[in-house]
């Protein structure tokens, strides 16, 4: 993806003062730290593209909160999620959906906002349970965000506590609609208003050690 | 038939074994999932990740080598498919055999697999060195009783061309070297095992531990590319050994089941075995595989 | 299992006991008699196990409450040993040479209670709170809804409705369900 400042570098050259002898803190990875330039939302063949990819979800498997218990269930034989074609994959460059199961502390929340950069576009958000509409049963703890929203752009929520796994099949079942009208796009949201959502993760997370953009 | 016409035919070929592959992958997660009683991806969805993968945006890059890494695999891969005549019989598949490739087949085999490391290893991720240096070490391993099995079967058949060794296996059955020559093919077949690395060796990718290995930082076209060329390379190694030791073959047909069984082997094997460490596999190929190479060579020495 | 207590009792004095199960007993002791006493009890007698630490804040007579809980681990039997300390110079004595596992308890409390213990490693190094800006969180004076107002807002339109006028509206003034 090019920058809105830098053109295209070649591939086997980073750019002098780079990030391969800068201090860290400074910018990471091609000394790119200004937001991206968000790709244009219609492309050719959109149809087409969106029916591969809602048709192969692949899901990063991080369990963020007690919501992942109820996951594992749908990976077993009685909800089995791979005949949706959804598969669980270990790596943030591998997958397409992060799921905010439950509640998420501040400190899993920075963690998180690296683990959703990394990931390749087009990339969905689903938060599950309460907790990530409304703050749900922590809805006063001082360790615990009360909307997710207004860090990552969230595609789909399932409301419960914990959400069955029947609930979540349904919910993944809207998402996969959703991405195939082509109505779900957090991630191009998430890239216009990018000042606005790292305005407001830096309010919550005082000690930002990282690069604003992680690639 | 004219140079240029069988070239056409081969990458024909080429992306006929890319399909078949894809299709194979799809069939086994089916078979797997009514095995453990539910309802599975449906039979095309390897082609439905591959489409998928293809159409997502590049996240990162890491370099030159991060590059070619998969190019190799694939490069690899194709080389390894070119070496091997499909069906006997029909020209147009029958590929690039010339002799000597036999010795060429073990160098493309081994050299996707290092091209793989060597992109790995310019990830920059700590995970990726690890599953490396696993599965080299693996691979020095079982690279012992596959050769001692080819060098049997050259001595057997006095030649080094595949060709020549399927036409040798031709008349009956019992010609086939899988049972001329059962010990070479005692210990090719173990080989293969550890060359799929598929379950109990798969310690190179474990999920679990490493988050799958040396392909961790590769997204979207680059994993297309590792995809489909791990799709080809799985081709080329079963019609390879069906050359090698079912007799090769004459139809289509006899292309689907022969190597449809010795992929099967190698699943239901996995099936049943955990995974194995780094040095228990070294252990067991430097054991019985390499004794039955060994005695396979001997036999045909003293025949 | 209560002539430990009247050991205790002779050795180092007590302030308040109480014998809540059979399994449970409590001793209450003066916080400098604590590390001599659970060293005895550790080397002398079968409570050789920490098996918890944690404080209690007694907001209203200006102390903390620190609780050693201590196992017996062939007769199954637990003792609690509870020591006060003034709560505005907030420190104690550690307990991380007797048994290692009191580091991180130790490390916990100093994050959520603010109490020091000098002489404990990894006192100050953040366990849960990352950047944390505020008092000690445990501490009573703390005010939750109050922080999680300001940097933790709700969404806009949420209705807060008082649980104990909602359950006298649904289940009546009894408080469960019933037919009439």
């Amino acid at each position: 993806m090019a920058t809105t400042t830098k053109k295209k570098l070649p591939i086997f050259e980073p750019p002098a003062g780079s990030l391969a002898h800068a201090p860290l803190g400074q910018g990471c990875f091609l000394g790119e730290t200004e937001r991206l330039q968000a790709p244009k939302l219609k492309e050719a063949l959109a149809t087409i593209k969106n029916w591969f990819r809602a048709n192969s979800l692949w899901v990063m498997a991080y369990g963020t909160g007690c919501g992942a218990i109820e996951l594992r269930p749908l990976v077993t034989s009685r909800f089995d999620f791979e005949r949706f074609g959804m598969a669980m994959r270990p790596t943030s460059r591998q997958s397409n959906v992060l799921i905010i199961s439950g509640y998420l502390a501040v400190k899993s929340l920075k963690r998180v906002i690296r683990a959703y950069e990394q990931m390749p576009s087009p990339k969905w958000v689903v938060g599950l349970g309460s907790c990530t509409i409304n703050g749900g049963m922590y809805w006063d703890s001082y360790n615990t965000i009360n909307r997710l929203d207004l860090y990552l752009p969230v595609d789909m929520y399932i409301a419960g506590c914990m959400p069955r796994p029947e609930a979540l099949l349904a919910g993944f079942g809207d998402l996969m609609q959703r991405i195939k009208r082509g109505e779900a796009n957090g991630w191009h949201h998430y890239l216009e208003n990018f000042d606005w959502y790292k305005a407001n993760q830096k309010k919550v997370i005082t000690d930002w050690n990282m690069p604003d953009y992680n690639w | 038939m004219p140079f240029v016409v069988k070239l056409g035919w081969s990458l024909v070929g080429v992306v006929a074994a890319i399909a078949y592959g894809l299709t194979i992958g799809g069939l086994i997660r089916k078979v797997m999932a009514r095995i453990q009683g539910r309802i599975g991806p449906p039979v095309w969805q390897p082609f439905i990740d591959l489409g998928k993968v293809i159409f997502q945006r590049t996240a990162t890059q890491h370099g030159v080598m991060f590059y070619l890494a998969p190019i190799f695999r694939a490069g690899g891969g194709m080389g390894l498919y070119l070496l091997v005549p499909v069906i006997i019989g029909v020209p147009a598949l029958e590929n690039f055999s010339f002799n000597g490739d036999l010795l060429l087949v073990m160098y493309f085999i081994f050299f996707g697999s290092l091209g793989m490391a060597l992109g790995a290893a310019e990830a920059g991720h700590p995970h990726s060195p690890i599953g490396i240096s696993r599965g080299l070490s693996q691979m020095t391993a079982y690279e012992l009783p596959f050769a001692l099995a080819m060098v049997a079967l050259a001595a057997q058949v006095h030649s080094f061309s595949i060709r020549e060794i399927v036409l040798a296996q031709q008349g009956s059955v019992l010609h086939w070297n899988l049972f001329a020559n059962p010990l070479a093919a005692a210990a090719a077949f173990l080989a293969f095992l550890g060359m799929n690395m598929y379950s109990p060796f798969n310690i190179v990718g474990a999920p679990q531990e490493i988050p799958v290995g040396p392909p961790t930082e590769y997204n979207s076209k680059f994993l297309s590319l590792m995809m489909s060329g791990r799709a080809i390379l799985a081709v080329a190694k079963i019609v390879l050994f069906m050359d090698l030791f079912l007799g090769g073959a004459h139809s289509l047909l006899e292309v689907f089941a022969k190597t449809l069984v010795i992929y099967f082997w190698s699943v239901f094997v996995g099936a049943v075995f955990p995974r194995f460490r780094t040095e228990q596999s070294i252990r067991f190929f430097l054991g019985w595989p390499t004794v039955a190479g060994l005695a396979g060579v001997l036999l045909v020495l003293v025949r | 299992m209560t002539e430990i207590l009247d050991q205790i009792r002779q050795r180092f004095g007590a302030e308040w006991q109480h014998v809540q199960r059979p399994d449970l007993l409590q001793i209450g002791v003066d916080a400098k008699k604590v590390v001599p006493l659970l060293t005895w009890l550790k080397e002398h007698t079968p409570f050789v196990q920490l098996t918890h630490l944690s404080a209690v804040d007694w907001i209203e007579e200006g102390q903390f409450q620190l609780t050693y809980l201590l196992t017996d681990p062939t007769a199954h039997v637990s003792l609690m040993v509870c020591a006060r300390i003034d709560r505005d110079a907030a420190e104690a004595e550690s307990v991380s040479a007797l048994w290692p596992q009191a580091v991180t308890y130790e490390q916990e409390i100093n994050e959520m209670f603010g109490i020091r213990f000098p002489g404990s490693p990894r006192q100050g190094v953040p366990f849960i709170l990352e950047g944390w800006d505020d008092i000690p969180p445990m501490r009573r004076d703390f005010d939750t809804v109050a922080y999680m107002n300001t940097r933790h807002p709700p969404r806009p339109g949420r209705k807060h409705t008082d649980p104990r006028a909602y359950v006298g509206q649904v289940f009546g003034e009894r408080g469960f369900l019933h037919d009439d």
